[in-house]
C-alpha cells in the first residue's frame, strides 16, 4: 500500500528519492507517526517536501491515494490509451460553457460507469463520451466545467470536480521553470576578484613572514580585503510583448541583484528597442540618454540586454523608428546597438523567446551585433561564459537572406 | 522520549507537534519557513523549553562562513602571544574557539542534547547550506589544527528558520524536515492573543481581531501584518486606551500593523470605502 503511494508522490511531480522514503519508513517503523491518518499525512509531508510549493501536490496525491478520488487504476488503463494524444480545440465561450450540463460526483460516477460499459474506443472533441478535448464530463483535457478527469495527461481547464480537495496550498504552488539559485550560481562566474577594497584586512602569511625575519618582533601586515569588482549594465526590455515572459525576467532579475554579489548593477530599461534614451526607473519616468551608457566603460564592465528583439521591421531599421509616444530618435534603433556592441566589448543579449523564432529579421539582426541566448538556466551559463570570452560562439539561428537587411 | 506539545506560551497546532516530534525522533534538522512573524524563531525557543534542553543559537549573517559555526583558531591572539602574553603558545588548543554547531556538538556532559537554532540561513552565501551538509549529517567534524576530534554524543535537535530570500540546494533540502508555519486561524489566534494579553476584555480583543484580520485581507499588500505585529498592537491599543469603538470605526496606531507606507494609503483608501456604503 505504502509502495504504491510512493509511486503516487512521484507521478504527481514530486522528486521523492529512496532515502527520503525510506526515512517515512522508517518513522512509521519506530512507531514515531501515531495510527491516525492525519499524522502520518503530516509527518509524511514533512520528509518528502522540501518547499510549500510542494504541499499541494502531495495533497493531491495523499487524497488521489488515501480517499479514493481516482479511479480505480484498472479502468483506467485501457482508458489512458484512448486518452493519449489529446487534440487541442478551442475555448469556449462563456456562454457554451453555461451551456453544459453540470452534474454532481455521485451522478457524475454513475454516468461513468455507464459510459465505460457502452464505449468502445478512442474518441476526440465529442461530448458523450470519454476522451480527449471535448465537451463530455468525462475524460481529460476537456472544457467541461464540472466533469470527471480520467487518466493522466494535460489538464484543459482543471475543474475536475473530482479532485477538487481542499488543496489549501495551491497559492503557493510556483511551476518555476526557470531556478533562481541556478541562476545566481552562474552569474557568480562574472566575479573578478581583486584587492582594492579600502577595507584592510590582516595579510598573515606577510605577518609570519615578516616577523620570523625580524626574528620574533611582531610585525602587522594588512591588505585590501578582496572584492567583486564585476560591474554589469542591465538593459531590461518593458514592452508589452514581455509580458507573456515577466515571470522568467524576474527570476533573473532577482538573480542578478542578489545572488551574483557584483559590485554594481546599473538596470535601465526601454521599450521594443533601444532608442536615444533609456529610463532609468521601471515606471518610466526618468530619462537618460543611450550616449551616457556608451561614453566612458570602466573596464570589466559587461552588457546584459534581455528582451525579445521582436518587433516591426521599422521600428528597428528606420529614422525616427520608435512607435513610443514622445522618443524621437533620429538614428535607427539598430545604429544604437551597433554603439552599444561597440563599447562593450563584453556583451551578450538574453531572449526569452525560444530560439527556432530567431530567424525573425529583427531578432536575426539584433544577434548579428550582440551575441544573442536563451533566457534559460543553461543559455545564462552559456552567455556568461561568453561574458567572460570562454564561451562557444552563441547559437544564432540566422538565415543568410534576413542578413543583407542591414549588411 | 517525551512529546513535545508546544509550551504555555507558544501555541503550536497538531501539525507543527506532529513534525517536530518526527525530526527530534529521526535526528534530522527541521527546516522551518513561514511568513515573516509567525513564530519561526521563537519554535526553536518553544522546543527546548518543552522539553527543559539548553538552547543555543546561530544567528547567519549574510558574511557568516559555515566554517565560524564549528571552530576559529585566533592566530592573532596566538601571535601576540608569542610576543608579548605569558601563556604556552605551543598549546594551540586554548585558542581554538568553538563556535555555536562546535559548541552543540561538543558536550561537557555527556548524553545531555542540546537545540541548537540555525536563524535565516538564507541570509548567507548561496553555498553555506552545502558547507554543512557533513557536518549536519555526521554530527561530527575534526579541528584541523590540533587534529582533535569533536563528536556530538546525543544528536542535537537542529531547527534551522528559512525566509526564502535565496533558494537552498537540494541536497541540503533532501535532508532536512520541513516544516512551513501556516498563518493561524482565528481561533488559534484568539488563544494567542489571550496567552499573551490574559487581562484583556473580550470586546476589545474581538473588535482588534476582526479589524486585524480585515487589515490582513486587503489585496496586494506588501507586508501583511503577521501574529508578532497584532500582539504589538494589542499591547498599544492597551496602553493607549482606545475605545472599543475606535477600533470598529477606523483603524487607530496603524503604524504597529502596517509598515510600508503605500500599504498605509491602501487600508486608509479601504476605510474610505467602507465609511461611505
Amino acid at each position: 500500500m505504502f509502495i504504491a503511494f510512493h509511486a503516487m508522490l512521484r507521478t504527481a511531480g514530486l522528486k521523492v528519492g529512496l532515502s527520503e522514503w525510506l526515512t517515512v519508513v522508517r518513522a512509521l517503523d519506530d512507531g514515531l507517526i501515531g495510527p491516525s491518518l492525519r499524522e502520518f499525512y503530516t509527518a509524511a509531508r514533512a520528509i518528502v517536501c522540501r518547499d510549500e510549493a510542494d504541499f499541494d501536490r502531495f495533497d493531491l496525491a495523499f487524497a488521489a491515494h488515501f480517499q479514493g478520488v481516482a479511479l480505480p487504476v484498472e479502468i483506467a488503463k485501457p482508458l489512458q490509451e484512448w486518452l493519449d494524444s489529446p487534440v487541442i480545440r478551442p475555448a469556449l465561450t462563456p456562454e457554451e460553457l453555461a451551456a453544459l450540463d453540470r452534474y454532481d460526483l455521485d451522478e457524475l460516477k454513475r454516468l461513468y460507469e455507464e459510459r465505460l460499459r457502452e464505449q468502445d474506443g478512442r474518441h476526440e472533441g465529442g461530448n458523450r463520451w470519454i476522451g480527449t478535448g471535448g465537451m463530455s464530463p468525462f475524460g481529460q483535457g476537456g472544457q467541461h466545467p464540472g466533469g470527471l478527469r480520467v487518466g493522466e495527461g494535460a489538464p484543459g481547464r482543471g475543474q475536475a470536480v473530482a479532485s477538487a480537495r481542499a488543496r489549501r496550498f495551491r497559492n503557493y504552488r510556483s511551476d518555476h521553470v526557470l531556478d533562481t539559485r541556478a541562476m545566481a550560481v552562474a552569474i557568480r562566474k562574472l566575479r573578478r576578484l581583486e584587492r582594492a577594497s579600502r577595507r584592510l584586512e590582516l595579510d598573515l602569511p606577510e605577518t609570519i613572514d615578516r616577523t620570523a625575519k625580524n626574528a620574533g618582533d611582531l610585525e602587522i601586515v594588512e591588505r585590501p580585503e578582496r572584492r567583486n569588482q564585476a560591474r554589469v549594465v542591465l538593459l531590461l526590455d518593458s514592452g508589452g510583448s514581455m509580458d507573456p515572459h515577466s515571470r522568467v525576467v524576474e527570476a533573473f532579475f532577482s538573480a542578478m541583484k542578489q545572488g551574483g554579489g557584483l559590485r554594481e548593477v546599473e538596470v535601465c530599461y526601454f521599450h521594443n528597442c533601444v532608442y536615444g534614451e533609456v529610463y532609468s526607473d521601471i515606471a518610466m519616468l526618468k530619462r537618460k540618454p543611450t550616449e551616457d551608457l556608451t561614453r566612458s566603460v570602466p573596464p570589466a564592465t559587461h552588457l546584459v540586454v534581455v528582451g525579445d528583439a521582436w518587433m516591426a521591421p521599422r521600428e528597428l531599421f528606420a529614422d525616427y523608428g520608435a512607435i513610443e509616444y514622445g522618443m524621437l530618435d533620429p538614428v535607427p534603433a539598430i545604429e544604437r546597438v551597433r554603439q552599444l556592441a561597440a563599447a562593450y566589448p563584453r556583451r551578450v543579449w538574453l531572449n526569452p523567446i525560444p530560439d527556432n523564432y530567431w530567424a525573425e529579421p529583427t531578432i536575426a539582426a539584433i544577434a548579428q551585433l550582440v551575441p544573442m541566448f536563451p533566457l534559460t538556466v543553461d543559455g545564462m551559463t552559456a552567455a556568461v561564459a561568453q561574458l567572460l570570452g570562454r564561451g562557444t560562439k552563441a547559437a544564432r539561428a540566422v538565415p543568410r537572406s534576413s542578413q543583407r537587411v542591414f549588411g | 522520549m517525551n512529546r513535545w506539545t508546544g509550551t504555555k506560551t507558544y501555541l503550536a497546532d497538531e501539525g507543527l507537534q506532529t513534525t517536530v516530534n518526527v525530526a527530534v525522533a529521526l535526528g534530522r534538522p527541521l527546516l522551518v519557513k513561514g511568513e515573516p512573524g509567525t513564530g519561526k524563531t521563537l519554535l526553536a525557543q518553544a522546543i527546548a523549553d518543552g522539553l527543559e534542553l539548553p538552547l543555543l543559537t546561530w544567528h547567519v549573517k549574510s558574511t557568516t562562513r559555515a566554517q565560524d559555526g564549528l571552530y576559529v583558531y585566533d592566530t592573532v591572539a596566538r601571535l601576540n602571544d608569542s610576543r608579548f602574553g605569558d601563556r604556552d603558545v605551543r598549546d594551540i588548543e586554548q585558542y581554538i574557539r568553538l563556535g555555536p554547531l562546535g559548541m552543540a556538538f561538543d558536550q561537557s556532559i555527556p548524553e545531555r542534547r542540546v537545540v541548537l537554532l540555525i536563524d535565516e540561513i538564507d541570509k548567507a552565501d548561496l553555498e553555506f547550506p552545502n558547507d554543512l551538509l557533513h557536518e549536519l549529517d555526521a554530527m561530527r567534524f575534526r579541528v584541523s589544527e590540533t587534529g582533535r576530534e569533536v563528536a556530538a554524543a546525543a544528536r542535537p535537535i537542529v531547527v534551522i528558520t528559512s525566509n526564502a530570500e535565496k533558494e537552498l540546494p537540494d541536497a541540503f533540502l533532501r535532508r532536512c524536515v520541513f516544516h512551513y508555519i501556516e498563518f493561524p486561524d482565528e481561533a488559534l489566534l484568539t488563544k494567542i492573543c489571550r496567552v499573551h494579553h490574559p487581562h484583556i476584555e473580550d470586546a476589545l480583543l474581538a473588535a482588534a481581531l476582526r479589524k486585524f484580520l480585515q487589515v490582513r485581507s486587503i489585496p496586494d499588500l506588501k507586508k501583511r501584518p503577521s501574529t508578532s505585529e497584532l500582539i504589538d498592537w494589542l499591547a498599544a491599543l492597551k496602553l493607549a486606551g482606545v475605545h472599543v469603538e475606535k477600533i470598529e470605526q477606523g483603524l487607530p496606531l496603524p503604524g504597529v500593523l502596517l509598515k510600508q507606507e503605500t500599504d498605509t494609503q491602501r487600508a486608509a483608501r479601504l476605510r474610505a470605502a467602507t465609511a461611505r456604503s
